[in-house]
């Protein structure tokens, strides 16, 4: 099972004639996405990958139902065709783009939560929903063919792989790996997507990989003790990071006293998270679930 | 990118935000011949990029051109905090009955833009926001709206202000606002802004930091970023595209991610000591990790080099190439271990054990630790 992402989900990319465009199309249909459209504005009537090209959203929805858009747009373009992605009525939107304005940021955020669409990122591998569909970057051959019912949601990017990696060979295979972005401020609340796992009654527990910055992880754990009944296992990466010092993502930063590790899994611990200090610990923790719940 | 208070000082000014009259001084005479658009006595404060710079004795007052000519030459033969002061701002003194904080930030809770409207300036916002939060006053606006006028009166208002000080409160909240938005700033922050005895206010220290992402739509903004990144590896990395952080191992490591570098770091950090944070970033090419693996072998005292990639949109079977060029050219001796995973992942492993690598195929990053503890055992 999975949330936001199945095989029969039809998928729009944008920035489809890009370099990383079209490689990415190539992998995302190889693994089984149903991939219906692709807009580059100017590029009109082309074909990337067999996949027709519009100039823009609302003729791509109009004439193939394209229904989720993955973005490979450049951090200048992305406000704008964030915009108009929303109004031709797309609810699912993965911004992958990397070193977006965080004041556009706030803008996209502000206008999804009014039309009522989920957007990821920015900075965001994506979501992969095992054995189906992808949208993103995240690497297809570093998980099983065969989902299980284990969620992630993770801040980073190639570290969702390694726990997406470690989860399988744990004997509980991801069902759907989500990457929330790794902005100071993201599009979509971690908690809003613990929501969606809820809900899904093919997940039985969630991975939570968080990392150093920000005030997502200690929200989530409101969530979490309030309202979420499945298990939680969480790793908060950075444990060793200076104060004031950047960690390659914008967001990664313990500044003014705020994000630090100890801080968030204090919040998730108290949730009753199960708590990994080291990504390996995640595989036992997972293990010792499956057998509870077995 | 945080900016000189001078440079904040500027755009504040254009914004709309009083601000006593400065000018900027590289020497003691300039500092001198300053007076005579800033008019005395004069606040002589080093430009140096750290907070608490009063503290430090990074700030003096001078009422003589003498006083002015000795503070200045002593303050630019300094350093505050371990920074060279490269330059004075020299800044009319205002006489102060009493002193606020005004602020704008991104509130990454609300993905929104706090004001915030403080009864005690001078000192640090987080220290008041600790011990007396019922001095601080917050306004939530989301972008793209504005901070209105009537918006700033009434926090002003609920702050407990009344009159004519509750009105020109307000106009510098709203003229912060602005240059906060124009700016794509992180955050603008005045503290202190003083008011003098007949209810003037003076904008007395400025603080602004903008965002790097928007830089490419700034062409106001001062443009040597890298330049202001002390570190030298740190500025190094800023150059060629990376992100490299100076920790205090000798473990050197290179990482495709910042959350996998993170993880990294903490793993390593169990059994040796990580020499460095450094994420590539999703911009991988032979040259890149050419110049990546050159400057994290810079460093003194390494003893072994762990490298932790994933190939999702990175071509790492590129980079390897890029590895091995520096491995070979600078014959490393220590062990150098690599996890390389994802797309591409056998050329890339065929690549990397052809100068000796030592090749992790298993997923976890421990594993990789174990084959560098195990390498390093067979070193001593």
């Amino acid at each position: 099972m999975s949330i936001l992402l199945n095989k029969t989900t039809r998928v729009l990319v944008q920035g489809i004639t890009g370099k990383i465009g079209q490689a990415q199309t190539k992998w995302m249909k190889e693994y089984g996405t149903t991939i219906v459209a692709g807009v580059t504005p100017g590029r009109g009537g082309a074909t990337v990958e067999g996949v027709p090209v519009f100039d823009g959203v609302a003729e791509a929805v109009k004439e193939t139902g394209a229904e989720a858009s993955v973005f490979f747009v450049p951090a200048r373009a992305v406000k704008d065709t964030v915009f108009e992605t929303l109004e031709a009525g797309i609810k699912l939107v993965v911004v992958v783009t990397e070193h977006v304005p965080v004041h556009d940021t706030m803008e996209m955020r502000a206008e999804a939560r009014k039309v009522g669409a989920t957007l990821l990122g920015p900075t965001t591998p994506g979501i992969l929903t095992v054995g189906e569909a992808k949208m993103g970057i995240i690497p297809g051959n570093l998980f099983p063919k065969v989902g299980g019912r284990a969620g992630v949601i993770s801040r980073s990017g190639t570290l969702a792989y390694e726990v997406g990696g470690i989860l399988a060979k744990a004997g509980t295979a991801p069902s759907t790996v989500v990457g929330m972005g790794a902005d100071p401020v993201v599009l979509t609340d971690l908690a809003d997507i613990l929501k969606f796992f809820a809900a899904d009654p093919g997940t039985d527990f969630v991975t939570i990989v968080g990392e150093v910055g920000g005030i997502q992880e200690e929200l989530a754990a409101d969530y979490i003790a309030k309202d979420f009944k499945k298990p939680v296992i969480a790793y908060i990466a950075g444990r060793n990071t200076p104060e004031g010092k950047r960690m390659g993502h914008a967001g990664a930063i313990v500044q003014r006293g705020m994000g630090s590790v100890q801080s968030k899994v204090a919040a998730l611990e108290k949730a009753g998270a199960l708590i990994a200090k080291i990504p390996a610990e995640i595989g036992t923790l997972a293990r010792r679930l499956s057998g509870a719940s077995a | 990118m945080r900016l000189h208070e001078h440079e904040a000082a500027r755009f504040f000014q254009q914004a709309g935000v009083p601000v006593p009259p400065f000018a900027v001084a590289r020497t003691a005479d300039e500092a001198v011949a300053a007076l005579g658009q800033v008019g005395l006595p004069v606040v002589l404060k080093a430009q140096v990029l750290v907070g608490s710079r009063g503290k430090h004795g990074g700030i003096l007052l001078a009422s003589t051109p003498e006083e002015v000519r000795e503070k200045a030459a002593a303050l630019l033969a300094k350093t505050v905090r371990g920074l060279a002061v490269e330059s004075v701002m020299v800044a009319k003194a205002v006489p102060i009955a009493r002193e606020l904080y005004v602020g704008v930030t991104v509130d990454a809770v609300a993905g929104a833009v706090t004001v915030i409207l403080g009864t005690a300036g001078g000192i640090d916002v987080e220290t008041v926001a600790k011990e007396q939060p019922e001095a601080l006053f917050r306004k939530s606006v989301v972008p793209p709206a504005e901070l209105r006028g009537h918006e700033g009166r009434a926090l002003a208002r609920e702050a407990g202000f009344r009159g004519d000080l509750m009105v020109k409160i307000a106009d510098v909240l709203v003229a912060l606002y602005r240059v906060f938005r124009k700016s794509d700033a992180l955050i603008a922050e005045v503290n202190p802004l003083a008011v003098t005895a007949d209810e003037a206010l003076w904008a007395v220290d400025a603080v602004l930091e903008v965002d790097d992402s928007a830089l490419f739509r700034h062409p106001e903004m001062p443009t040597d970023t890298a330049a202001r990144i002390e570190h030298p590896l740190e500025r190094a990395a800023k150059q060629i595209g990376v992100s490299y952080v100076d920790l205090d191992g000798d473990i050197a490591i290179i990482s495709s991610g910042a959350g996998l570098g993170m993880a990294t770091m903490d793993v390593v950090g169990q059994r040796l000591k990580p020499a460095n944070f450094l994420e590539t970033g999703g911009g991988i090419t032979e040259e890149l990790m050419y110049k990546t693996t050159s400057l994290v072998l810079q460093k003194p005292g390494l003893r072994g080099l762990l490298i932790n990639l994933y190939g999702g949109i990175n071509p790492i079977h590129e980079g390897a190439k890029g590895i091995v060029r520096v491995l070979k050219e600078q014959q490393v001796t220590f062990p150098v271990v690599a996890k390389a995973l994802g797309n591409r992942q056998e050329e890339t492993w065929a690549t990397l054990k052809e100068a000796g690598v030592i090749i992790v195929t298993d997923i976890t990053t421990e594993a990789a630790v174990d084959a560098l503890c195990a390498a390093l055992g067979a070193v001593h």
